[in-house]
């Protein structure tokens, strides 16, 4: 038993869903009314952040691994 | 009736599906359930947490506040006090919490002192040559209070300056920029964007009583300064997407 995942694919599981918020926290119509789930803008688009940072970060790792292995 | 899902039963069926999907590939060792599992706690996490606030349309709100504002100016009108809204400083006021303006009968009638208005604290307290009333900002000034955890009575105006920009944009997502000019006893703010921008279509806006921002506004500026406001001026631009409003610092007696 171990986790079948390494730093790459979560690297990309960020990706995709870092896009996926900032598409969705710049597309996001205030006014529409028509919704069940109320969403705070500001918090997604928070959260799109973060998580574009994070990929980030695993692509600054993945830099320095790849640098330092040389 | 428009139903809701509740983001905490969505949340909670996300994050279990998505624990259940990461055990299963950790103890087979499989990349796709442990790629579906993260996702699922990931976007379980991200609706808990984005899904916290509750909204109204933002013509309600402008709908709302205008027959207020109509029903005020109508009464003023009638009563034919025709003297300009001054808001009033805590000095004025027998509880300090709370913000009231003056309205003057005309133009030369005289101003209450700090004396008559405590004496006569109530709601609206009818006078010949002056009458009290509740702003249309005061339970949204008490919001921006509570908001920034901040009594406005206990700090200065560049403390506010630095608070109310904070305040309206991040906080209250009220306007998009908010600019402060202060020259001598005139304070210029600027709001690009505002929730407001609509209200001002057709507004009545009786004595200079203000918007209910700009009322709110005043009502902070006169705990803040210690001193007397008016609203000289509070309209938006053609466009309607800046709205500029000027006060007037005014000494009292």
């Amino acid at each position: 038993m171990s986790f079948p995942l390494g730093i790459w694919d979560l690297s990309l599981l960020l990706a995709i869903n870092a896009i996926a918020l900032l598409i969705t926290s710049e597309m996001l119509s205030p006014s529409y009314g028509r919704i069940n789930i109320l969403i705070s803008r500001r918090r997604l688009r928070n959260a799109a952040l973060t998580t574009s940072a994070l990929f980030l970060a695993t692509v600054a790792v993945r830099i320095v691994g790849i640098i330092l292995g040389t | 009736m428009v139903s809701t899902i509740s983001p905490r039963l969505v949340s909670a069926a996300l994050l279990s599906v998505g624990s259940l999907a990461l055990a299963v590939s950790i103890i087979y060792t499989a990349q796709i359930p442990a790629l579906i599992g993260l996702g699922l706690i990931f976007w379980g996490i991200i609706v808990q947490y984005v899904t916290t606030e509750d909204y109204v349309k933002k013509p309600l709100l402008n709908a709302t506040s205008q027959s207020s504002l109509q029903i005020l100016a109508e009464t003023l009108k009638k009563l034919d006090y025709s003297g300009k809204a001054v808001y009033l400083s805590p000095k004025y006021l027998a509880n300090a919490e709370d913000s009231r303006l003056c309205i003057t009968k005309d133009e030369k009638s005289r101003f209450p002192t700090p004396e008559q208005t405590i004496r006569e604290n109530k709601p609206l307290a009818d006078y010949p040559e002056w009458l009290l009333l509740a702003p249309p900002g005061n339970e949204l000034m008490k919001l921006f209070e509570r908001t920034a955890n901040t009594n406005f009575a206990k700090i200065d105006l560049p403390d506010l300056e630095s608070v109310l920009p904070k305040l309206l944009v991040d906080d209250l997502e009220i306007a998009e920029e908010v600019k402060i000019n202060k020259t001598d006893s005139k304070i210029r703010i600027e709001l690009l964007n505002t929730n407001y921008d609509d209200f001002y279509r057709g507004a009545v806006l009786p004595n200079s009583i203000g918007s209910p921002i700009a009322s709110a506004i005043a009502c902070a500026l006169a705990k803040v300064t210690g001193k007397l406001i008016v609203i000289s001026k509070d309209q938006t631009t053609e466009n309607q997407k800046m709205l500029i409003i000027e006060y007037q610092i005014v000494q009292g007696s």
